[in-house]
């Protein structure tokens, strides 16, 4: 009788602590930069190595967040040159600038792109949906090298421009496939009843059309983000100058050299993490109904 | 206001859905315009709401020419089937949005809604969102938000299609009720012949496109003018047979296996040999007694009580077969052998060829 009962609890038992162990596999790299980015150096390669550390320290935060090259004197080294905490702030503000620009760009053609495929009648506007998602299944490596001649031509390279607008290729069609599926989902009577009710065509659109379509819209918005936040390759190519780099190639420069400060390199992990963790917990709710809008074709 | 449809004609592509319409509404009353689905009905409604393009035609509401006006320069309202209310608004802000994009004061817009809510009960629900509503509800809210801006001219699709059958019954004579306080002309879409009758003071019935009949309920019901008209007004629905018609000493009678019914009062407006459908509501037919004269006789096939009254389903010799109302309390059992006697004054005699109704008189 009591192995009648201990049975679910024990089965209960091995699934949670399995779970737990998978979890915190799949963590501990996150887990391990941000205990690392907290540790002094010393204990960085301490052996054996501490998973918590011992004495925490926010110094590397300080460093990267003041850009002050004076904290690599104090630590006996010399500063040759640039160090790429000195950039850090402005590396951030170019990624959050690449990432803002093209996801306002990518989620307004892409909702009016899509209101327009779903309520006007033309040539194409049955066809171009589907074939919007086309272009998302081929990597952006191969578009990566046309659109650099492109920069080159309209003499964008190394600006924030060829990023924002290199984005937007990337993410604009499937936005506009999730804004055609979404606006899909929205009946027209509400939009004639407005028109009715004596609305313009532009009041429709912005006081009816789009607060129904909000979730559409938040849930593109993310996959934009996330996209322009996360690139390395188009950052790479399009940007020359230290001034001008995003996160992501930055971040990358910590390695070069002789010398890899770990501490400082955590930091900047975490710190580059941060901005997507946030914006994810707070519309979390709406991407799923926005995916999910998306998901049922018709 | 009237409403006055001058040869209106509507083509999808090369799809023609309506064809020569010709329709006046008079000025504060109630017309409908009835029909199977795909009749075009709707395709009406929406070129008097201004959301349809007209391909030819005019449409005037008094003299004026609305062709071109945009849907809110005609000072209409209208109730979707679907109700289309706005998803992400108060009852109270769905209510008042036709009066906040005219620019209307907002202590006019609070005293319309509170106006509008307490006639249609509904001020209690002010604060809630449509989600949050049951469908008599939605229906309440969207009938609000038609007359809380006192159009002229008040157009509903089908509002009623989706509410159970009770309320259905109710709201019925809440619309009745609620078209004679607006004094608005009310142009109703329905397929549903019982609202049509019920509610009208004017029904068209349309079909394929075409206006059939437009008059009164009592005149489509009493006088239908084709075969269309007179299968899809009534229920149960009117019994037809064919024949012809036999010239018998000057006065012509319809004939048909089994059957011989003299029609005095249409001679000189049928000719010898003309293939003719009578028409005949099962209301209008009688069961002759037992050994009494009759029309034409048969065997009892299936009696339906309705209540008040029992249907008796009767198979004539040559299998077809022809429905009797009956009161409830009368006695017939399946099987018997039943007569049934026909008024020639009752009847309606229908040209096979055209399908038109051929009448005594004019």
């Amino acid at each position: 009788m009591i192995r009648e009962r201990l049975g679910p609890i024990v089965l209960r038992l091995a699934l949670y602590a399995s779970l737990t162990a998978i979890t915190f596999l799949v963590c501990f790299p996150l887990i391990w930069a941000l205990t690392t980015s907290l540790k002094p150096k010393a204990e960085i390669f301490a052996v054996p190595p501490t998973l918590w550390p011992q004495a925490i320290t926010l110094e590397n935060y300080a460093a990267l967040l003041s850009g002050k090259s004076q904290y690599f004197q104090a630590e006996g080294q010399a500063a040759i040159g640039t160090s790429p905490a000195k950039f850090f702030m402005r590396w951030f503000a170019n990624s959050a600038i690449v990432t803002f620009g093209s996801t306002l760009i990518s989620i307004t053609v892409a909702t009016l792109a899509a209101y327009s495929l779903t309520r006007f009648r033309y040539w194409g506007q049955r066809f171009v949906p589907y074939f919007s998602l086309l272009g998302y299944m081929i990597p952006s490596i191969i578009f990566v090298f046309p659109l650099f001649l492109m920069m080159v031509r309209i003499g964008l390279t190394d600006s924030l421009w060829s990023l924002i607008l290199g984005y937007v290729c990337v993410t604009l069609p499937f936005c506009m496939w999730l804004m055609w599926a979404f606006m899909r989902s929205i009946p027209i009577e509400i939009e004639e009843a407005a028109l009715i009710d004596g609305a313009s065509r532009l009041q429709v659109f912005s006081q009816v059309v789009l607060p129904s379509a909000l979730p559409g819209i938040i849930a593109a918005g993310i996959f934009s983000m996330i996209v322009s936040w996360n690139d390395y390759l188009f950052g790479r190519v399009f940007m020359n100058s230290l001034d001008n780099l995003t996160l992501t190639v930055g971040v990358m420069l910590f390695f070069e050299g002789t010398h890899v400060d770990w501490g400082l390199l955590m930091a900047a992990s975490v710190l580059m993490t941060v901005p997507m963790a946030l914006v994810f917990a707070a519309l979390q709710r709406h991407l799923v109904a926005g995916f999910g809008a998306g998901a049922v074709k018709g | 206001m009237d409403v006055r449809l001058e040869a209106i004609n509507k083509s999808f592509g090369a799809v023609q859905v309506l064809k020569d319409i010709e329709l006046v509404f008079p000025d504060r009353k109630f017309v409908t315009l009835l029909g199977p689905s795909g009749c075009g009905k709707t395709t009406l409604l929406r070129m008097i709401a201004g959301l349809e393009t007209i391909t030819s035609g005019v449409i005037k509401f008094g003299d004026q020419v609305v062709n071109r006006l945009a849907p809110r320069d005609r000072n209409i309202a209208m109730v979707f089937q679907s109700y289309a209310l706005y998803p992400q608004m108060t009852v109270r802000q769905n209510l008042s949005y036709g009066l906040r994009v005219r620019g209307t004061p907002k202590a006019e817009q609070d005293a319309q809604v509170a106006r509008v809510a307490r006639v249609l009960e509904i001020d209690h629900l002010l604060e809630r969102k449509p989600a949050q509503l049951s469908g008599g509800q939605r229906q309440r809210v969207a009938l609000g938000r038609a007359m809380v801006r006192k159009p002229d001219i008040f157009l509903m699709d089908e509002p009623l299609s989706n509410l159970d059958a009770k309320l259905r019954v109710t709201m019925r004579a809440e619309l009745r009720r609620f078209h004679l306080d607006l004094g608005a002309t009310t142009v109703y879409v329905t397929h549903d012949q019982l609202e049509a009758m019920t509610m009208s003071d004017l029904i068209a019935v349309m079909h394929g496109g075409v206006v059939q009949q437009f008059g009164t309920p009592a005149d489509v019901y009493d006088r239908p003018a084709n075969l269309f008209v007179a299968g899809f007004i009534g229920s149960p629905p009117m019994n037809f047979l064919e024949g012809e018609i036999a010239a018998n000493a000057g006065a012509p009678a319809f004939f048909s296996p089994g059957i011989r019914l003299a029609l005095p009062h249409l001679a000189g407006r049928l000719a010898p040999d003309q293939r003719v459908m009578l028409g005949v509501r099962p209301q209008a037919a009688a069961l002759a007694p037992a050994g009494g004269a009759a029309t034409v006789r048969g065997r009892v096939w299936v009696v339906e009580l309705l209540g008040s009254e029992k249907l008796v389903d009767v198979e004539l010799g040559d299998k077809r077969r022809f429905t009797v109302q009956v009161r409830a309390d009368s006695v017939v059992g399946v099987e018997e052998e039943v007569g049934i006697r026909l008024d020639p004054e009752t009847v309606h005699i229908f040209d096979m060829d055209s399908g038109n109704a051929v009448r005594s008189e004019g």
